[in-house]
């Protein structure tokens, strides 16, 4: 019963895996059967690539800021809807039907929000009399960043909200109206009886959108494409132009495998703690 | 909450509505991209050149046809089926099958099994997609249906997997035993006893699948670099680099593209959000 699966995995992943770590060790150009070997040199013109270094100062910025953001709102929507019965299914479907998009689709949209002479994000900052902010929110290389991330963060929003919604649904409310009682306020019952109930929660978010952030790849490309001038060029999208549009196969494949590499012991770190405050929860 | 004194109740119920006005507002503000993409789609043409951004100014489905037709948006919505409806087939039915397997059925080697099936939940596509252009060329499959089938289902079924032996470790076993001793055969313990009992989670495997599949761009970016059976997410981004950009085809193509997905969504809601947390929280 298993066999089929396993064949598919084999030959869909196992084996280009396999080829991955091979093409590290060789100069492929795409067409060469016996491609050169060049063992480490890949990675040692990596290391000392710039583009590669910003590139990877952005995926920084992306997974600070695209982890935090989302979690921040996320929780704070969750605990906005928690208790709320009527019509809350409206609400779950408004915040989390971003998330479901083709982010192709979603980088389209935004692109005309952020619009320099008719987007609404301009029309928005003139109307409330911040016309003096208004500029072509993709097309400046000291904005583009943020404005995709602030795209990113939209989409993301609602699946940790939803994630948190139901995690909140095992807190104990008794608890938590006998610290209002108490006189704790709004914020010290979230720091001292919400989230310690939804820690291991808390920390598989993180992980999965910090995992993510490292992997981040069409609503940048989409939206603009790493540029202007470099300036929301990730790994991954560096990865993708040096194979595919100047032919670095094993160059490209090189960074891509270097993604994986570096967000392999955030994973494990991650699950090691969930796991660690899962048991700690059940011996409570 | 019951034992309220009249005051503090009123109190609650302004405190409610305002926590109503507040959620409202910010669902509008969640939803505002998507309004904006129907207004564009529906407006006239002249209206677009004017005011392409403007809400709900004019009406015309000028924009939707010239997107099917000109834009190729009619042949795109095909092929997106094409290329999203087998490949979920074929994971919903593989990964039930391996779940069921890796769940109840003890057979040699099987947790080492699992941990490489499940391998591809810890690596992104991202580390084997050069590699993995250069097989499929090497075996004929790029730019063809089946070879991105069969990548797109490959993506898919680790989780897949993943997902469907947590629901069949959750039934008990006294089930198949039960069963056994009334002189079932495997096959019969796994389609007549066992399956009806997951079906929920098969559904809700369905639907993200599909979703998953529809919405992919990278896959059809890099396996069909001629275009032909080109889908929407690579189509609207092909339109997007296009000669001209024309906002109004562009907003129906963007429309086209997600109509489907907001459509099942909506319909499905329960199931797609129970996919989407039964994995992550079971992960």
């Amino acid at each position: 019963m298993v066999a089929p699966l396993v064949a598919m995995v084999a030959v869909f992943l196992l084996l280009p895996m396999a080829s991955a770590v091979y093409y590290v060790f060789v100069d492929f150009n795409g067409f060469d059967p016996t491609p050169p070997w060049i063992g480490l040199s890949n990675f040692t013109e990596l290391a000392q690539d710039p583009d590669v270094w910003a590139a990877f100062k952005n995926n920084v910025i992306w997974i600070v800021i695209g982890t935090s953001s989302p979690i921040v709102f996320g929780l704070g929507l969750a605990v906005l809807v928690w208790n709320v019965r009527r019509a809350s299914v409206l609400y779950r479907i408004a915040f989390f039907l971003p998330f479901v998009l083709p982010q192709v689709a979603v980088g389209v949209v935004w692109g005309w929000i952020y619009e320099p002479s008719r987007g609404w994000l301009n029309r928005v900052l003139e109307t409330v009399g911040l016309g003096s902010l208004a500029k072509g929110w993709l097309g400046d290389p000291d904005t583009a960043l943020y404005a995709v991330l602030g795209t990113a963060i939209w989409a993301t929003v609602g699946f940790v909200f939803i994630i948190f919604l139901s995690a909140l649904r095992n807190v104990d409310i008794d608890l938590v109206d006998a610290a209002r009682l108490d006189g704790a306020n709004g914020f010290q019952r979230l720091r001292h009886i919400i989230l310690p109930q939804i820690m291991p929660v808390f920390l598989m978010v993180t992980t999965i959108t910090l995992l993510g952030g490292f992997s981040v790849f069409d609503i940048i490309f989409v939206m603009t494409g790493g540029g202007p001038a470099g300036a929301t060029e990730v790994l991954g999208t560096y990865a993708y132009s040096s194979a595919f549009q100047l032919n670095r196969i094993s160059y490209g494949t090189t960074l891509a495998l270097v993604i994986t590499v570096i967000s392999i012991p955030f994973a494990v770190w991650m699950n090691r703690l969930q796991r660690k405050l899962s048991l700690q929860g059940m011996g409570a | 909450m019951s034992h309220r004194t009249a005051g503090s109740s009123t109190r609650g119920r302004l405190l409610l509505t305002g926590k109503h006005l507040l959620l409202l507002g910010l669902s509008a503000l969640m939803l505002f991209p998507l309004v904006l993409t129907v207004s564009t789609a529906l407006k006239t043409g002249n209206d677009v050149k004017v005011n392409p951004f403007g809400l709900f100014s004019s009406f015309s489905t000028e924009n939707v046809e010239k997107a099917w037709t000109v834009g190729d948006f009619g042949s795109y919505v095909v092929n997106s089926f094409l290329l999203s409806v087998p490949s979920t087939l074929l994971v919903v039915v593989l990964s039930t099958m391996a779940g069921y397997a890796f769940a109840r059925l003890p057979f040699p080697g099987r947790s080492l099994l699992f941990y490489l099936v499940v391998l591809g939940l810890l690596v992104p596509f991202f580390t084997y997609m050069i590699p993995l252009y250069f097989q499929l060329r090497s075996m004929g499959l790029l730019d063809s249906l089946l070879g991105v089938n069969l990548v797109l289902a490959s993506t898919g079924l680790s989780f897949g997997t993943f997902f469907m032996r947590a629901f069949f470790s959750d039934l008990p076993v006294e089930l198949d035993q039960a069963a056994r001793m009334d002189g079932a055969s495997e096959w019969q313990i796994f389609l007549k006893v066992i399956l009806p009992l997951v079906s929920s989670g098969i559904g809700a495997l369905a639907v993200f699948t599909f979703l998953q599949n529809w919405n992919n761009f990278l896959v059809p970016l890099l396996y069909i670099p001629s275009g032909e059976h080109r889908p929407l997410t690579t189509g609207l981004y092909l339109f997007l680099g296009g000669r001209s950009i024309d906002i109004g085809p562009l907003a129906a193509g963007t429309l086209i593209t997600i109509l489907p997905v907001v459509v099942l969504f909506v319909a499905m809601q329960k199931q797609v959000t129970q996919g989407f947390l039964s994995g992550a929280i079971k992960g």
